[in-house]
């Protein structure tokens, strides 16, 4: 049985559909890859997913369904997600930006706070010796920086930090809105290697990523799907992707199928574009 | 060594301050005032200096804080000749309180509360219906006016919920309007005359209306709610402190920052943004009611919108979420008018003016609020290299 | 129930009042729609504009100019400007700088730079604590129609009023800066790259803006005799609910919220127990309400949170 699932999930903004009945399902353990060109719907079925926006249609999460949870219940059910414009608070530290993705694991409440701080106390000690190992999962460096406000880090530091934001959640899926967005080229190398560390070091976790950047795409995920207009278009799989194109997925499978998929390569260089290559 | 380097810095402060504030003539005055602004000019300019007050301040955390609270304790006995300033300090620290209340909704959570003085009232105002006209003791009343401050505010609660920015604080004020409407208007609140006679606090027999004896001087009578409020200010200020350094702190601080990312790290912002404001609102309402005990009396103009402008003012200048900004803020912004009482008919104006400048060259005040250290004092790196997640 | 005539004679009443406060409200959201900022002195403003009134009337008496209708328009004009102009400084000080600061900095700031000019005046206007006396200017007498009593005063405030709102809104749909102030609202990047002048347009907005709070103060002291420097508060408060309740940034919307919270202010005081003394409770009620379960306004549009 597959870790996450949805069938026919719809999201409607007045007139527009912007997500169009999309069965799309990932195993645990597995990284799926969405593609699609810039509105197909990718980051709305994210925000459908986590709760931000309302939905249409059935979503089974480890065989409970999620359609109609507060985004707050979704993340305790074990999803976390990065953005694509980062949503980190860049006034706080790199810590807290961190320990804050371990809400849901928190014991000590208002009254311990007050009234029991050895409590408090010992628990952000533990917190902020996990948090300081994801970080260094990443670049050490960042943990010496821990108690540095997150806005002085580089971009490439930030979305490091968005990361281990949600993994500090110990998610069982992780959504990837597009890591990639922002960065150089060799930030980009960087951070796929980022990404593979995720996948060695966290075996079980599900991934779903939303990448522009093929070589992203290619790099980590194992599954793509093409959306377009909402709709699935293409998929491919063992190294399946999505492919959106305006809320449909249009395409699901091997990233080397969805790539040659007709209408994948329509939806991301325009007709005449794909009859050339 | 640092550590009495430490005290001497505090005790000649403290010694500048007294001067200034009991200084008669106006020669006497310039000449106080003179030497602080030399001083902090000096201090600021010179980085070698604040880097060592910085310093020294933070490694003797501990010993300073002592030596602040030993001040504290023998301010009254400095200003013991004149009752007066006596009052103003007990004021100050009334308004420290009260910031810290207002700073927990607004700098911690980033809920707009633009009627703090209606929470205020409603403190000041159970505090006065209980004693006068239920015959309650005041201390009782003490302890429930900020419960009514808070039960009250949670008329406002699907507003805070539902609402935000601009409407929020429309929202807000509206609410202290029609507070202060009611009060105004409704006979059992005393109208506009507002309820008088509000008896003095006892505790255990001791009428705060005695003036104290100790180590063989007369206080004035007021020094006995300057005390009562250095103990309740250091307490919420304390309260705030454990809240802003624990996860409860770091909560409020996200879903302020960025309410979807905070919702998306499974936190509940319905329940933590009531919970702030409730806090707050205990606060707000805390500093109410010991005014009321205070003054004796309560009336609408004491809690209408201009005071929830001058509470705001006290967290804005001081830094907003910082908590000891507030109580720089507090002792800064209530006794400066009052010592030049050529400005008191300019205060509000000098207020505004003070926001409006701060606001734009200095926005996060005079003691800008620095990053939670949970009240640890190891170094980031410390953390690293240990226990893995899974 | 009341008979048909008091109703119609008290909603004649509210709209008088709600005239004012629809003058007050059309600035709140002509800023809110080019910059996306409620400008807190706004009220304060409106006083200003009052006391500019006021003062330019001694100015004319001290001239010598007799003609009452002269008087009056020269007094309307020459608040307006001034008024106009002083709103554009308040914008420059306090609303452009921080307009890429978090939303709660500009509300502050313009909170405080309303208390500011409110003790200005109290402070720097002779006996400024005092109510002033507002000179009467207009055509007094009256005529009933339906048991309805009408003053003449009354229909030259609602027609001087409505005038105002006309020309507003053929500045906005009819002129190039009106096309560049509604470009502006659009989408004020999109509207620089078609060549707009961004701060000529800002200035603009503020300037009419604050000239429309400068008649709603010269018809507030006309209506009432009399004006105080308070008023501000209440004036503020009242023209951003309108404004809210109305949707920010539609014209019409503040229109409409200022007519509606005037008849509602009116009808409240007369058909509620003791209602003169409750009768902004229930409005400001009615506000609360109406942010909770439809902040967009009437004819506001949703927004929506990018993610």
């Amino acid at each position: 049985m597959s870790l996450f699932a949805t069938r026919g999930l719809t999201v409607r903004f007045g007139g527009l559909t912007a997500v169009d009945h999309v069965d799309v399902t990932v195993d645990e353990g597995e990284t799926l890859g969405l593609i699609g060109p810039n509105g197909s719907g990718k980051t709305t079925f994210f925000n459908a997913v986590t709760g931000l926006v309302p939905a249409e249609g059935e979503m089974l999460f480890r065989g409970g369904a999620l359609r109609g949870l507060e985004p707050h219940v979704i993340c305790q059910r074990g999803i976390a997600r990065t953005f694509q414009l980062s949503r980190l608070c860049l006034g706080l530290s790199v810590f807290d930006n961190v320990l804050i993705g371990m809400h849901t694991q928190v014991q000590a409440g208002v009254w311990d706070a007050l009234f029991r701080r050895e409590r408090v106390v010992s628990e952000v000690r533990h917190a902020l010796k996990q948090a300081a190992h994801l970080l260094s999962l990443f670049n050490a460096a960042l943990v010496d920086r821990g108690f540095d406000p997150v806005g002085v880090l580089p971009q490439i530091d930030r979305r490091r930090v968005e990361i281990c934001r949600a993994l500090a959640a110990r998610p069982r899926l992780l959504l990837l809105d597009e890591p990639s967005a922002g960065m150089s080229p060799e930030e980009t190398v960087e951070l796929m290697k980022d990404l593979q560390i995720v996948r060695e070091e966290m075996p079980g976790l599900s991934i779903i990523i939303i990448e522009h950047d093929m070589f992203v795409i290619e790099g980590v995920s194992q599954r793509v799907v093409a959306f377009n207009y909402g709709r699935k278009i293409a998929e491919g799989v063992s190294q399946r992707v999505v492919a959106f194109n305006y809320g449909r997925k249009i395409a699901e499978g091997i990233f080397a199928e969805v790539a040659r998929n007709e209408e994948v390569r329509e939806a991301y260089l325009g007709r005449q574009e794909a009859a050339r290559a | 060594m640092t550590l009495i380097g430490v005290w001497v810095v505090e005790l000649g402060l403290f010694v500048l301050v007294v001067a200034a504030l009991l200084a008669e003539r106006p020669i006497a005055l310039g000449a106080t005032v003179a030497a602080i602004g030399i001083v902090a000019v000096v201090a600021r300019s010179s980085a070698r200096v604040w880097r060592w007050v910085t310093t020294s301040f933070l490694t003797h955390r501990t010993g300073a804080l002592a030596g602040a609270a030993v001040l504290a304790l023998v301010l009254p006995f400095f200003l013991r000749a004149s009752p007066y300033w006596t009052f103003i300090a007990t004021m100050a620290l009334m308004y420290v309180t009260i910031g810290q209340g207002l700073n927990f909704q607004m700098g911690t959570a980033g809920v707009i509360n633009l009627a703090g003085a209606a929470f205020a009232g409603l403190g000041g105002y159970t505090v006065g219906l209980l004693t006068v006209r239920l015959g309650f003791p005041p201390w009782l009343g003490l302890l429930i006016g900020p419960l009514i401050a808070v039960a009250v505010g949670a008329l406002l609660f699907i507003p805070i919920l539902k609402v935000r920015g601009h409407y929020l604080a429309l929202v807000t004020i509206a609410f202290g309007f029609i507070f202060n409407i009611l009060m105004n208007n409704l006979e059992f609140t005393g109208g506009p005359q507002g309820i008088k006679n509000i008896p003095t606090l006892r505790l255990f027999g001791y009428a705060f209306t005695t003036p104290p004896q100790l180590l063989g001087m007369t206080l004035p009578s007021h020094a006995n709610f300057y005390y009562a409020a250095l103990v309740m200010a250091a307490l919420v200020t304390w309260l705030a402190w454990r809240l802003y350094n624990s996860w409860v702190g770091l909560t409020l601080n996200t879903l302020r920052d960025d309410e979807i990312a905070a919702k998306c790290s499974g936190v509940s912002v319905a329940r933590y943004k009531l919970l702030a404001f409730s806090i707050g609102n205990f606060f707000i309402g805390l500093g109410g009611a010991f005014y009321a005990v205070m003054v004796g009396f309560v009336s609408p103009p004491d809690f209408d919108f201009g005071y929830s402008l001058v509470m705001v003012s006290v967290i804005i200048l001081g830094g907003l979420d910082s908590i000891p900004g507030i109580i720089l803020g507090a002792c800064l912004l209530i006794p400066l008018p009052e010592r030049f009482r050529f400005l008191h008919e300019y205060r509000l104006l000098l207020y505004g003016a003070a926001i409006v400048l701060m606001l734009l060259f200095r926005p996060r005040g005079l003691w800008p609020a620095t990053v939670r250290r949970y009240g640890l004092r190891e170094p980031a790196a410390s953390f690293g290299a240990a226990g893995g997640l899974r | 129930m009341p008979p048909l005539e008091v109703i119609l004679q008290q909603a004649f009443n509210g709209l008088m009042l709600g005239v004012m406060y629809a003058l007050i409200a059309v600035g709140f959201t002509l800023f809110f729609g080019v910059l996306d900022v409620i400008h807190f002195s706004h009220g304060d403003i409106f006083t200003l504009g009052a006391f500019a009134g006021l003062s330019l009337t001694f100015l004319w008496a001290a001239v010598g100019i007799g003609n009452p209708a002269v008087a009056l328009l020269l007094t309307f004009l020459g608040a307006l400007v001034l008024t106009g102009l002083i709103g554009v400084v308040a914008e420059r000080a306090c609303v452009k700088p921080l307009a890429k600061a978090p939303p709660l900095m500009t509300l502050l700031a313009t909170l405080s730079l309303g208390l500011v000019i409110r003790e200005a005046v109290l402070i720097f206007y002779p006996r400024g604590a005092d109510p002033k006396p507002f000179p009467a200017m207009l055509p007094g007498g009256l005529f009933e129609i339906g048991g309805v009593v009408i003053r003449y005063e009354n229909l030259a405030i609602l027609a001087i009023g409505g005038a105002a709102m006309v020309l507003v809104d053929l500045i906005i749909n009819r002129t190039r800066i009106g096309a560049s102030m509604r470009a502006v609202a659009q989408d004020a990047e999109a509207a620089q790259m078609m060549g707009v002048n961004l701060d000529r347009t800002v200035d603009f907005t503020f300037f009419l803006g604050s000239a429309l709070a400068a008649v709603a103060g010269i018809l507030n002291g006309l209506y009432y005799s009399e004006i105080h420097f308070i008023m501000g508060i209440m004036g503020g408060v009242i023209g951003f609910s309108a404004a809210a309740i109305g949707g920010l940034g539609n014209v019409y919307g503040a229109i409409l919220g200022g007519l509606l919270f005037g008849v509602l202010q009116t009808l409240a005081a007369a058909f509620i127990p003791r209602g003169s003394e409750f009768r902004d409770v229930v409005a400001f009620a009615v506000v609360m309400v109406f942010m909770v379960f439809k902040p967009t306004g009437i004819l506001g549009e949703k927004t929506v949170e990018r993610v």
